[in-house]
């Protein structure tokens, strides 16, 4: 079915061709069809009689629109060709016609195609034989007689253009013969399974049969027209401009020819003509055909210019010019094949560019350039010598542009022309492919932002390359797509994003220091930023890194890289800095004195507080001993302790007064009207300005440092110099309250070992106190528990609430005694105790294990409250385990059910505790790491928790009148902060409207109140006209307020 | 003095540009005044004392305030209410404002058109003075007259012979203002 298919439409393909191109032969050269019917040229009476007989009827409008045009077309050559026939041929009276019949006849017969044409071989060697030969003087007088028809054979009325007949006739017979032969090839070829055998070696042979054929069939035309030309040489011998006729018909018969080629030409050969150019051109220029690149593994499939020496390359030129040759010789190289080379050489720009450099950021090979480096690429390449640029540049001069030249050198109608590729057109390649590369490069940016700082070079390829607006426009725009899709999602953790956020700040800012890129990729970023809510604190908590955590996370850094000896790196990242600290494995412990447990001794700690709590924070960075994920942004800390990060303020201020700066360039065309550039990267202030106002940052700072400082450590460098470095930026002012805090901490050391030499008195042994609010003491008369306390100004620290509990006995003791040493200390203030905020150190003696922890002072209390009472320690050895419900220890405690069940939960996962199988909140101490179930557990010696102090007294006495305003409904734990500012804010906007309604006016439409309530208050009211509607529509529901005629108004 | 003169006749001004907002300057004498004032009203909203309450005007002005005092127990004024202006100068608190009982009150130290005579209103003023503490005084001056230097004799003699017809006059007197 198929091949029935073909066939008709091959068929119709030919009328269609018919059609347009009026190769219907019949018409256009009626007299002389060599049919068979015609076949002895001897037979001269025959012919013009039927010449006669077919033509008086069927040419008269027939031919003379083809000749008149054909006349029209030569006017050149014809008048020579007059003059120099006249002399040989003298007019002859009669039978002008009979004559000139005779003579067309025999010159038709003489030039005539072969009627079928089966094979190649049918149309080889039609050329000089003996047989041409001894015709040739009849030919030559038959010729001179048609040609100068007009002076020889006046009467001859019929003549015509023996030229335009050979045209026609060729034409016919092309279509006729030579279009099925070539669509075989094709056809033959193309039906063969594509699968096997080498697609380009296929495409091959269809290419040279084709080529073959139109050869052999041009071999024939040409015969002809050799003939022809011949007979016009012969006449014209004597003047020299017949020669340049004959070279100028001829011209314009192969013109005419190539333009029926080329015109004929299927599909299906101008495919296979690409594919073997692609072939060719790709081994040439470097590019591995595709299947290789599918198929083979990518490093080795990498396109790259291939060397001088390379004999396949040498091949393939060899090869693909001559085969430009053969197609420009047969009419195949006219105007579609030059727009297929066109198309080829651009996918092969593409194709190398993307295939070369993708991915590719450094230097791609080591291959110097220097020797193929002339001058016209160090001059044509834009300003920067990035390798990638470079390379390419080289490439598209001694391969891409010599491609072209060579190819278009071929098919060229003057190969005496200039070069058709110019030194402009090869700086148009150049740009091309610099536009290419630009491209890809903008396509990998975030891959390149990742990467940084390895990716340097590839910025350096952009910086050279994005020369315009638009492609920086391009880049902009294609850089926030690639944000929104690759970054901007839920999945990415803030962590993520903020570390991607600085490496697209130093990225973008290597790539054009201006910032103006940085400035239109931005808005996305801090936009969404906003919705984070822990962008803040994360920057805060990076900012404030402790140089081990930084430490360690570039060891993690350098660990990753050299992947093959992590645990080495791992091992350094923690010990490097401590090498008292026993191993990168163990948690750190403290070493503890012997004790000898008493059981009313509850803890002992002795002085080696400070070992201790550096190793703590070791151990925060990596404490499973594998290179954690890190949670804090340390490349900010890393940042900070860089100077040139800090330079900023200096350079600032003259910037504009530069008027020395010869490197000075103006803003980019991109940038905003009054764009002020920014002169250094400066990544902690983009990122801190990027994420909202000065403000919150501050008051995350403070929360931060506050929770900081109520921690551990014992120094706060890096806390002091991250405070001067905001200083720096937002003002003295604005950090006040940090530095209260600091000062309070620093302060309540002094106090706090001023109280213990107080009240100890008594040659105690002195210690360093580190870590004021915990440690245990061997004393024994104070139930062995060492209280510490830091004392707090109340109004500059953030969000200090009480929580209400009771505390231990002794602790409260403690707190008494405390106390009391504390107004004796500073008269006339009193401390008010903030238990929740302290941290204990507890020793656990069960019945099989002693369990030491550090807990916040909550924790400790819960634990405390499972301890047997007094008394019953030793002499119940058999008891059962102390069992308490979240109900009983809220009864005995008085906190918060929630605290409660998060310390139980605390315990529980420490095994301390176990719940009670079969109760929903009933809690039992594990005296054993058995199973419960088995009461044989002989003694309970839960000894005791020992608390360390709880403590965080705030306020002065001063202070103290308005110290709890919110704190009397402290209600819910869930959140008791938020809702108690919130509260407290709440009451202060009700008396603003209760002052409001009571003094300047007595009733007030709401837009009206909301406007003052914006006027008024100095920080700001932050409510919509919606939410004070909806606080309005409480307080008259309260029945408080009520609304008349649309103004709000107070009850009285 | 001169520095003074100047504020003074500067005042019509800059209470102008208070009211259109276009004063931004913390070197506008008006403007200065107008933070203090915020502030003044931020801690009366805080901390409020018993009795007295001051709000600035419904008409958006900072510089003019209405206040209520309620009359102490034990006093003649107990259970009244009384509303007052003030109007503060625009180099405050560097003057006094200007304080008037808009509520009619029979009182030895206040005349007929409310104008009141208390001496930290005139030459006793100092900045550390502020609204709150001028309710204060005015409401402790309801309950402790300055019966030597009146501006109602009247009232400064009934005061003491005849508490009784003093308590009637108060209340004669005593009209509540609805005003808006």
């Amino acid at each position: 079915m198929p091949a029935a298919v073909a066939s008709q439409w091959r068929d119709r393909r030919r009328q269609v061709f018919q059609s347009v191109f009026q190769a219907d032969v019949a018409p256009l050269a009626p007299p002389s069809t060599p049919s068979s019917r015609l076949t002895d040229p001897g037979d001269p009476l025959r012919y013009p009689q039927q010449h006669q007989q077919q033509t008086h009827r069927g040419r008269g409008h027939t031919l003379a629109p083809p000749s008149h045009r054909t006349s029209s077309r030569r006017t050149t050559p014809e008048p020579s060709l007059h003059a120099a026939a006249q002399p040989l041929f003298p007019p002859a009276p009669a039978d002008d016609q009979a004559t000139y019949d005779r003579a067309w006849h025999i010159v038709t017969a003489h030039i005539a195609l072969p009627s079928s044409a089966t094979a190649d071989d049918s149309f080889g060697a039609p050329a000089a034989g003996p047989h041409q030969q001894q015709f040739s003087t009849e030919f030559y007088d038959a010729f001179a007689l048609l040609v100068n028809a007009s002076t020889l054979l006046p009467n001859a009325t019929r003549t015509g253009d023996i030229l335009a007949w050979h045209v026609g006739q060729v034409r016919a017979h092309f279509a006729q013969h030579v279009i099925p032969l070539l669509a075989e090839c094709v056809d033959d070829e193309g039906a063969d399974p594509s699968g096997e055998g080498n697609y380009y070696e296929r495409h091959m042979v269809i290419v040279m049969s084709s080529i073959r054929t139109l050869e052999a069939a041009l071999r024939l035309y040409f015969h002809g027209l050799g003939q022809l030309l011949s007979g016009f040489n012969r006449l014209a011998d004597a003047s020299p401009e017949a020669a340049k006729d004959a070279e100028l018909l001829s011209a314009r018969f192969r013109r005419d020819i190539h333009a029926l080629v080329s015109n004929s030409v299927s599909e299906g050969l101008m495919r296979s003509v690409k594919a073997v150019l692609i072939r060719l051109a790709g081994t040439i220029l470097g590019i591995p055909p595709q299947e290789e690149l599918s198929t083979g593994g990518g490093q080795t499939a990498r396109p790259a210019a291939p060397g001088p020496a390379d004999l396949n390359v040498q091949a393939a030129r060899e090869r693909l010019l001559e085969l430009v040759r053969q197609l420009h010789n047969v009419g195949l190289a006219g105007e579609r094949f030059q727009v297929l080379f066109a198309e080829v050489m651009d996918a092969m720009m593409s194709a190398f560019v993307t295939g070369a450099y993708a991915g590719v950021w450094a230097t791609p090979d080591a291959r110097p350039f220097s020797a193929s480096v002339d001058t016209v690429s160090q001059s044509a390449s834009l300003s920067a010598a990035s390798p990638c640029i470079v390379s390419l540049n080289d490439w598209v001069e001694n391969h891409f542009a010599r491609l072209s030249c060579e190819v278009l050198a071929c098919i060229s109608p003057n190969p005496q022309g200039p070069l058709p590729v110019s030194l402009a057109d090869l700086r148009t390649y150049q740009s091309l492919a610099l536009g290419r590369l630009a491209a890809l490069r903008i396509q990998e940016l975030f891959d390149i932002v990742m990467a940084w700082p390895a990716s340097r070079p590839a910025l350096d390829d952009l910086r050279a390359t994005i020369t315009t607006a638009a492609r920086r426009k391009q880049l902009t725009d294609s850089f926030s797509r690639t944000l929104q899709t690759r970054l901007l999602h839920p999945g990415c953790s803030t962590l993520e994003i903020l570390q991607k956020y600085i490496a697209i700040i130093r990225t973008l800012h290597a790539l054009d220091p201006s910032k103006v890129l940085l400035s239109h990729v931005e808005p996305s970023l801090q936009l969404y930023l906003c919705h984070r809510e822990d962008a803040v604190r994360i920057v805060v908590s990076g900012l404030l890194a402790s140089p081990e955590e930084i430490r360690a996370a570039k060891m993690a850094k350098a660990a990753g890289k050299q992947q093959g000896d992590t645990s080495q790196g791992d091992g350094n990242g923690q010990t490097s800095w401590r090498a008292r600290d026993p191993g990168p494995f163990t948690s750190p412990s403290v070493p503890r004195a012997s004790r000898n447990n008493p059981p009313e001794q509850i803890v002992q700690r002795d002085i080696t507080l400070e070992a201790e709590e550096t190793s703590d924070h070791s151990a925060a960075t990596s404490k499973d001993g594998r290179p954690r994920r890190p949670t804090k942004l340390v490349e900010l800390a890393l940042l900070l302790s860089d100077p040139s990060q800090t330079r900023r303020t200096a350079l600032d201020h003259d910037e504009d007064l530069d008027w020395n700066d010869m490197n000075w360039v103006p803003d980019p065309v991109d940038a905003g009207a009054n764009y002020k550039r920014p002169k250094s990267e400066d990544v902690i202030g983009t990122l801190i300005s990027a994420l909202g106002s000065g403000d919150v940052f501050i008051k995350e700072f403070s929360a931060v440092v506050a929770e900081r400082l109520l921690g551990e450590p014992a120094r706060f460098d890096q806390e002091l110099r991250v405070l001067d470095l905001l200083k720096r930026r937002f003002g003295e002012a604005a950090l006040q309250n940090c530095d209260v805090m600091i000062k309070d901490v620093q302060d309540s050391r002094r106090v706090d070992s001023a109280i213990r030499k107080g009240r100890v008195g008594r040659g105690q042994k002195r210690r360093v106190m580190a870590t004021p609010d915990k440690s245990a003491t061997p004393e024994r008369g104070t139930d062995g528990i060492e209280y510490h306390a830091r004392i707090l100004s109340r109004l500059f620290w953030p969000n200090l609430d009480r929580e209400h509990f009771l505390l231990p006995p002794p602790i409260v003791e403690q707190q008494r005694r405390y106390e009391q040493a504390y107004e004796k200390l500073k008269s006339g203030r009193k401390l008010t105790w903030l238990n929740q905020l302290g941290q204990a150190k507890v020793e656990l003696e069960l019945k099989d294990r002693t369990v030491a922890a550090d807990c916040s002072t909550v924790e400790a209390t819960v634990i405390y409250a499972f301890q047997r009472g007094e008394g019953e320690d030793d002499a119940d050895a058999d008891s059962p385990p102390v069992q308490k419900s979240v109900g009983e220890l809220y009864e005995q405690l008085q906190m918060d059910e929630d605290l409660i069940s998060a310390a139980l939960q605390f315990w529980v996962s420490k095994g301390v505790l176990r719940r009670v199988a079969g109760s929903s909140d009933a809690y039992v101490v594990a005296e054993t790491l058995q199973e419960p179930d088995t009461t044989a557990a002989p003694s309970s010696t839960l000894t005791a928790s020992a608390l360390g102090a709880p403590s965080q007294p705030a306020g002065t006495a001063e202070t103290a009148s308005a110290a709890e305003p919110a704190s009397s409904t402290a209600g819910g734990a869930g959140k008791p902060r938020i809702s108690a500012k919130e509260r407290e804010r709440r009451e202060v906007y009700w008396r603003y409207i209760q002052g409001m309604l009571t003094n300047a006016s007595a009733s007030m439409p709401l837009g009206q109140m909301a406007m003052m309530m914006r006027m008024l208050i100095a920080d700001g009211f932050p409510w919509s006209n919606e939410e004070l509607q909806e606080f309005l529509a409480e307080k008259v529901a309260a029945g408080e307020m009520e609304v008349v005629g649309g103004k709000y108004r107070l009850k009285k | 003095m001169s520095f003074m003169d100047d504020n003074q006749n500067s005042a019509p001004s800059s209470v102008q540009s208070n009211k259109l907002g276009g004063a931004r300057k913390a070197a506008e004498p008006g403007q200065n005044a107008a933070k203090r004032l915020q502030t003044e009203l931020m801690q009366l909203m805080t901390s409020p004392a018993p009795g007295v309450s001051a709000f600035p005007s419904a008409d958006g002005n900072l510089l003019s305030w209405r206040a209520t005092i309620e009359g102490p127990d034990d006093t003649p004024y107990a259970g009244l209410t009384f509303k007052l202006s003030f109007e503060f100068p625009s180099n405050y608190p560097y003057a006094p404002p200007t304080v008037l009982f808009r509520t009619p009150i029979y009182h030895p130290n206040v005349d007929f058109s409310g104008r009141i005579c208390l001496d930290i209103l005139k030459d006793k003023w100092t900045a550390a003075y502020n609204t709150q503490t001028v309710l204060l005084s005015l409401q402790s001056l309801l309950g402790e007259p300055n019966n030597s230097s009146p501006l109602n004799g009247e009232a400064a003699e009934l005061w003491d012979k005849d508490p009784a017809l003093f308590k009637t006059k108060v209340m004669d007197r005593h009209k509540d203002i609805e005003d808006d």
